[in-house]
């Protein structure tokens, strides 16, 4: 079923009366369903960038424009850019590490708390605006997980029928990131609004 | 040359074979390449698979009407499917939707085992399988399978799977944690032929009766199926005279086809083409249980990273590379368990709209590395009664990867994670005087992950039986030698976010007129001490699960003088039980070894709950307060997690916001995050030191040194990512 704007923005808010978001949940999907997405969220930015795919809540794959015409980057709705949208965008956000007891117990209290020599819970943040944008719990150790890398062209062109002005090579570039860092490079990757 | 049972004198070998070939020749199930019998007549198309449907739903209520069991009647562990002759799944029940591509296999592996020749398979003949090195999830799981002749020609198997009480394990049954030999899993029917004629072998019925604590229940459930069977065999019959035999054997090749290509549309339509990537945590503590096979007592963590290549062709590769090695312990996952948690969890997050069979499954390939925990060299010398611990943890997380491609295509309503749980088993003699195993599976505890439009459904969280449900309090009491001291939602389960995860409900179980009693674990999520990375878009995963054991307590005291027991866990750092009672406090992690308890002594299990959506400072108001209202969460929740200031009014009854307080707490609140944050590069930089020095809990040192050694693939994307040289290896005092 086609679910119009004003029903999507709802839905979306939590705010959508439940038989009707009853409705959309049985009934048949919409093929139009991204391009209402598209319009519900890109009104709701205040920069003017195309977005070409929303990723997480507040974070949206954009193509830049004017003097960075071509980049496609990964960007808050505050505005933050946090770079190149084929590199982990969590390398570029600012990031809380609850890996002691004291720090687990703010969330975890008593015996919900996880053993902080086995499990850290990364807490990753927009440093534009403070937005709490991922929750990794993961072994202590274990890389950043890189969530999603979309084959954005693919699916432009061969999925919605709608290529992008330019192609992009959907490979993993997250350890450029790495090796800058292991060199001693720059800390921060993203750049403010 | 004998003529084969099948279709034109053909064996079902044969058959078999020819599907195989075609299917993977053209890329369309058996060579179809176009399936014009539906497309041609959709009305009658769909007449006759709704009649499929209503015979397996009736045949599925036929058991729940005969079996005796708790595990049937209250909560419906059970499902029932309908297959082409040489084993491929037409359609299916709703329930335990876990087995259906199992039991398929069960068949295959009998056709690829010469049974036409060798066994025989003909009208009436009754076979079992509760084998997990053939296929399925765990001996508990008991297979009945029937083929179906019409004049005949075997034109289709019907299969019911139930889930036992007892198989006869090792204590405290059905799924033993002290259980690392295959001895040990209790009663195996390794695609049996139990009996002909529609009647069960009357040796086999003693063999049930001399091997099993609980035979009646068994052998109740086992007639519950075969009526379930014979009752959808004679449906299927009266069809096959309306619809016509070529009909019949045409239209059930096209249905799978036909979701097969339903199944690719649904990808192209709700997902984007992409790489996905999660890890799942094992644990496994093994060091204490009370084993003879000495290697097995070793406690260790075993990494399982998960990535999904979505292809833009529209198939979906799922590559384990790196999970780390088998072990001895039951909680080895196999291929065939793989394949079983995909298809539950495709029934109930993009095939859900009644058609599925093996269709949706063939757009699919799972890489499970040789060796692995996943797929063990040998499964035949290995115990296998919780196959299902990784498999939930997995595909749990799976569920959570789906939801971000449904994230990215605007289809948030469908987004959704849930969790696995662990519990306790006791076994011993009941309050009528029989020993046995006492397992309780009440599925409703569980709370579901938060959607991307709404919090999840309180105790609605199963994805392994899709009609959740707790079963009544009285009719476990009367299977159980205890009482169920509450049923209340647990605030503190809840995973926070904008919208949160459902709630779960406690265990809180007294014991009452047992005798020689013990406890143990119970196993449906390896994930313990780590929390399972389930959290969506800001939200967070549930806390930790626990258990907790009170023994020697003062309850009969307490319940004489008309005092409160522990009805609810309470605040989870200061739980009710530390003022409600005095007792001896164990709290075990999730495989406790045996231990003796006894009347008056209360067992606590709590899961924790999957994941919230979004950030919690931007959870409504009135959300918070409907919450509060609801039991649902505290005020130190509502200030603490959501930022929320709210006030009970006495008057209305009810909690109210203070929006103007809560906007400005909120606002420092995000202030307060970045003053405490750093830049990621700064972590790295301290983690890094940290590997390279071996400080770093020995069990992962060994779990990373293990699945680096696995694969290459994984040892260059951690090495990778901590800058390490090439041949570095983690270790304690690297």
């Amino acid at each position: 079923m086609t679910v119009s704007k004003a029903d999507l923005g709802d839905l979306f808010d939590g705010k959508l009366p439940w038989d009707r978001t009853k409705a959309i949940v049985s009934g048949p999907k919409d093929d139009g369903r991204f391009q209402v997405a598209l319009e519900v969220l890109q009104e709701r930015v205040s920069w003017p960038e195309r977005i070409l795919l929303p990723l997480s809540e507040h974070l949206y794959v954009v193509e830049k424009t004017g003097e960075w015409a071509g980049e496609r980057i990964v960007k808050c709705d505050c505005g933050y850019e946090f770079g190149d949208w084929r590199r982990n965008w969590k390398l570029s956000a600012a990031v809380i590490v609850r890996d002691d007891a004291e720090s687990l117990e703010e969330i975890y209290p008593g015996l919900r708390r996880p053993d902080p020599e086995l499990c850290e819970v990364r807490e990753f943040i927009c440093p534009g605006c403070g937005v709490l944008l991922k929750v990794e719990t993961v072994p202590v150790g274990y890389p950043i997980i890189f969530d999603v890398l979309p084959d954005l062209d693919a699916f432009y062109q061969d999925w919605l029928r709608a290529p992008l002005s330019d192609t992009q090579a959907c490979e993993d570039r997250t350890f450029e990131i790495i090796e800058e860092w292991a060199q001693g490079g720059p800390t921060p990757h993203g750049r403010p609004a | 040359m004998t003529r084969g049972i099948g279709e034109d004198g053909r064996t079902l070998a044969q058959m078999l074979e020819a599907t195989r070939a075609r299917t993977g020749e053209t890329g369309c199930y058996a060579g179809i390449m176009e399936p014009k019998l539906l497309t041609g007549d959709p009305v009658r198309a769909e007449l006759y698979h709704s009649r499929l449907m209503a015979a397996l739903i009736a045949g599925r209520e036929t058991t729940r009407m005969i079996s005796g069991s708790p595990f049937v009647r209250e909560v419906a562990e059970l499902a029932i499917g309908l297959y082409t002759p040489e084993g491929d799944s037409i359609a299916q029940s709703v329930g335990i939707q876990v087995h259906i591509r199992c039991m398929g296999e069960v068949i295959q592996w009998m056709i690829e085992h010469d049974y036409e020749e060798k066994v025989g398979i003909a009208d009436g003949d009754l076979f079992w399988c509760n084998d997990p090195t053939v296929a399925g999830m765990h001996p508990a799981d008991v297979y009945d399978l029937l083929p179906i002749f019409v004049e005949g020609e075997l034109v289709a198997w019907v299969c019911t799977v139930i889930m036992e009480m007892d198989i006869g394990a090792v204590s405290p049954g059905c799924m033993p944690t002290a259980n690392v030999e295959r001895s040990t899993d209790g009663m195996r029917f390794t695609a049996e032929k139990v009996g002909s004629d529609d009647m069960l072998r009357h040796d086999i019925e003693l063999k049930v009766r001399y091997g099993l604590d609980m035979a009646d229940m068994f052998l109740l459930d086992r007639k519950g199926a075969i009526a379930a069977n014979i009752r959808v065999r004679e449906e299927i019959r009266r069809i096959i005279e309306e619809f016509g035999l070529d009909w019949f054997r045409c239209a059930n090749r096209e249905l799978i086809e036909e979701e097969r290509r339903n199944q690719i549309a649904r990808l192209r339509q709700r997902t984007v083409p992409g790489r996905y990537r999660n890890v799942v945590p094992l644990e496994y503590y093994m060091a204490d249980q009370p084993v003879t096979w000495l290697p097995a007592k070793k406690d260790h963590i075993r990494i399982v990273p998960i990535e999904m290549r979505i292809e833009t062709a529209g198939r979906v590769v799922l590559d384990f590379e790196g999970a780390g090695s088998w072990g001895w312990h039951p909680f080895n996952a196999t291929p065939s368990g793989m394949w079983g948690g995909l298809a539950f969890t495709l029934v109930q997050t993009i095939a859900y709209d009644g058609r599925a069979n093996l269709g949706s499954l063939l757009p699919f390939e799972i890489r499970l590395p040789e060796g692995s925990v996943l797929n063990p060299p040998d499964v035949r010398p290995l115990a296998t009664a919780s196959i299902w611990a990784p498999v939930i943890d997995i595909y749990s997380l799976w569920c959570g990867m789906v939801s971000g491609a449904y994230y990215m295509r605007g289809f948030r309503e469908e987004m959704f994670t849930y969790r696995g749980g662990c519990g306790l088993q006791m076994a011993g003699y009941d309050q009528y005087g029989t020993k046995r195993p006492l397992l309780a599976a009440p599925t409703g505890n569980f709370g579901a992950g938060a959607r991307g439009t709404g919090d999840g459904l309180d105790a609605g969280g199963t994805l392994i039986t899709a009609e959740v449900d707790l079963g009544n309090v009285e009719i476990w009491e009367c299977f159980m030698p205890y009482m169920d001291l509450g049923r209340r939602f647990e605030p503190w389960s809840v995973g926070w976010g904008r919208f949160r995860s459902g709630a779960s409900i406690p265990t809180t179980a007294l014991l009452h007129r047992s005798t020689e009693t013990i406890v143990a674990g119970v196993v449906g999520s390896a994930a313990e001490f780590i929390l399972p990375n389930v959290g969506l878009c800001g939200g967070y995963p549930g806390g930790k699960r626990f258990t907790v054991i009170l023994r020697d307590t003062d309850a009969a005291e307490r319940a004489a003088s008309g005092l409160p027991l522990v009805h609810e866990i309470g605040h989870p750092a200061a739980p009710a039980y530390e003022t409600n009672i005095r007792a001896e406090v164990h709290t075990p992690h999730h495989l406790p070894p045996p231990m003796e308890v006894h009347d008056g002594d209360i067992l606590l299990v709590s899961v924790g709950s999957p994941g919230g959506f979004g950030d919690p400072l931007e959870r409504a108001p009135e959300a918070v307060t409907a919450d509060l209202d609801d039991g649902l969460a505290t005020p130190e929740i509502a200030d603490g997690i959501y930022g929320v200031h709210a006030q009970f009014d006495d008057g209305a009854k009810c909690w109210v916001a203070n929006d103007e307080a809560t906007a400005e707490t909120r606002a420092q609140r995000r202030s307060a995050r970045l003053e405490r944050a750093e830049p990621v590069s700064e972590w790295w930089r301290r983690s890094r030191a940290r590997i390279l020095d071996g400080e770093i809990h020995p069990m992962l040192a060994e779990a990373y040194a293990d699945s680096i050694e696995s694969s290459e693939v994984f040892a260059a994307e951690y090495r990778g990512f901590w800058g390490l040289p090439d041949d570095f290896r983690p270790g304690v005092g690297a």
